[in-house]
């Protein structure tokens, strides 16, 4: 695994919000392809911001960003910027805390969405893989149901789904299943995990330990902006280095 | 609660029963009572214009020909509200535009128009208009007093779309501003442009939500359709008001042509209420 290049290189990565909102204060971080990475730490430390400035849907303040081969720094502007956020955008799939499903169109819909408009593929390509990743997630009977007559879980799949049926070379996972009841926690997690062994590169900010001690290759701690620690999940959790880690991890363990 | 009512309805104690009977039978009396209500307004409504002697004969001898003016206020409220809404689509984007020409000439556009009465727009486009083609010629502009001399028709749409587009851009910006954010990152995430987030996501969402206040404003220019009268167009209200002046029943007239639009709305509203209930098969939760 360590031979393989790096899917994504962020460099001295900040983020102001105003003029005095030091949310992001130069994060590094690099993840090698298929590897899976789960972000932790304490609620406001940045975790969320670092997920979605990887994707652009935060303009980093400083830094730079590395996505398969194509880099961007902060501070560029133009056409040639845009393209390449386009470009980021549709290696990286990403998933979010309230699912953000598209209320007006149906399951299927949902997941042909990304290859008609952005790829401009013909509904007849792009329903049959469609109906492979609906399978996939557990979901064909649901293939015509719209957004508000599925569980938050189901909801979550499609969105999965909708994000794989881009081909995507990268998954953002930001808290994927923090607004799920506690039962439907466990399908979401199911399917994360499916992906991970299947290859996938993975960001994930989530509070399942499930997945971060079982799943994850490494895991990141960050506090108030910082980077603490990173390590192999069995280190982390039995032997974490620094004492911020160590108050916090005490606090989610329990 | 359903799902509570099906497995078990044998265990609903005898004493909350009496109390469901209860809540239905005042359920009932409500409808009955509200239908007896009404039911009164109208009879009091009747015999209020035979008090005051109407006359009913006449009424009917002319209501073929007021009829034929819908004619006329059916095709100036269609083509108004069309423009109008093409022209709220654009002020819209136009507001929310981070373009600075765009921003402020819509901004200016909703400002103007909404800050002067619709009865001086209408004389504007009919008859302070020729005026601008006539200088435009002066300049040496050939055949401008020809373009800026509008008909009467064309003079009333555009006055009504015109000032209705104005309004309805607020209307469609609050539409697609009401739309959750999540919907805009999704469609980001996803790769979309701006234009196709526009296109795919937040149009067809906004516009169920500007269905209803867009329904109002049909409904209101039908209604503010009849200033066309002002110019001479035989469209409704004005064959009423032509008709009562010349036999001196203005009074017939006006009743039988207010009832006339009422009916309209009526029919309009119920059409609203059905696209209403289309649009809003996504959030359905029970078929």
């Amino acid at each position: 695994m360590s031979q393989k290049r790096p899917m994504i290189r962020v460099k001295n990565l900040h983020k102001v919000f105003g003029r005095d909102l030091h949310v992001l204060r130069g994060i590094d971080l690099e993840v090698k392809t298929g590897e899976v990475v789960v972000i932790l730490g304490p609620s406001g430390s940045g975790k969320s911001t670092l997920l979605r400035c990887v994707n652009f849907l935060e303009e980093p303040t400083a830094g730079s960003i590395e996505v398969d081969g194509i880099t961007l720094s902060a501070g560029e502007r133009g056409k040639a910027r845009d393209a390449h956020i386009l470009q980021i955008r549709k290696k990286a799939g990403m998933c979010f805390q309230s699912f953000n499903l598209f209320p007006h169109m149906t399951a299927i819909e949902n997941i042909i969405e990304g290859p008609l408009t952005v790829l401009g593929q013909s509904r007849k390509d792009a329903v049959p893989y469609a109906e492979e990743l609906l399978e996939w997630v557990g979901l064909n009977d649901k293939r015509d149901e719209y957004p508000s007559r599925l569980s938050g879980g189901q909801q979550q799949r499609v969105a999965i789904a909708r994000s794989l049926a881009m081909k995507p070379k990268v998954m953002l996972f930001d808290e994927p299943t923090s607004a799920l009841d506690p039962e439907l926690v466990g399908e979401v997690v199911d399917v994360m995990e499916r992906l991970a062994n299947e290859g996938m590169t993975i960001i994930a900010v989530t509070h399942e330990m499930h997945f971060a001690r079982d799943v994850a290759d490494r895991v990141v701690i960050m506090d108030d902006g910082n980077w603490v620690e990173e390590g192999p999940p069995e280190e982390i959790f039995t032997n974490p280095k620094h004492s911020r880690s160590r108050q916090f991890l005490a606090h989610i363990l329990k | 609660m359903s799902d509570l009512a099906d497995t078990a309805p044998d265990t609903i104690p005898q004493e909350a029963i009496r109390v469901l009977d209860r809540i239905d039978q005042d359920r009932k009396r409500f409808k009955v009572n509200l239908t007896i209500a009404f039911a009164v307004l109208l009879a009091g409504l009747l015999s209020g214009f035979m008090i005051i002697r109407l006359d009913f004969k006449f009424m009917f001898n002319w209501l073929g020909f007021i009829m034929t003016g819908i004619g006329y206020t059916l095709l100036v409220s269609f083509l108004a509200i069309t423009l109008a809404c093409i022209l709220a689509v654009i002020g819209a984007l136009g507001r929310l535009s981070g373009n600075p020409i765009a921003n402020s000439m819509a901004t200016a556009y909703v400002s103007l128009i909404r800050g002067t009465p619709l009865l001086v727009q209408v004389y504007m486009w009919y008859l302070a208009l020729p005026q601008v083609g006539k200088a435009l010629e002066e300049l040496g502009l050939q055949g401008m007093q020809y373009v800026f001399t509008l008909p009467a028709i064309p003079a009333g749409v555009l006055a009504l779309g015109v000032c209705y587009g104005a309004y309805m851009t607020e209307t469609v910006r609050a539409g697609i501003q009401s739309i959750k954010i999540g919907q805009t990152e999704a469609a980001k995430a996803l790769g979309m442009t701006r234009r196709q987030t526009l296109r795919r996501v937040i149009f067809p969402q906004a516009l169920r939500v500007i269905i209803p206040p867009v329904s109002n404003e049909f409904i209101a220019m039908i209604k503010d359709s009849s200033l066309v009268s002002l110019m001479g167009v035989w469209e409704l209200s004005y064959r009423a008001i032509k008709i009562g002046r010349r036999y001196f029943q203005s009074l017939e007239m006006l009743i039988m042509v207010a009832l006339i639009y009422w009916v309209m709305c009526i029919i309009l509203q119920s059409v609203q209420e059905r696209i209403e209930s289309h649009m809003a098969r996504g959030d359905r939760r029970v078929s």
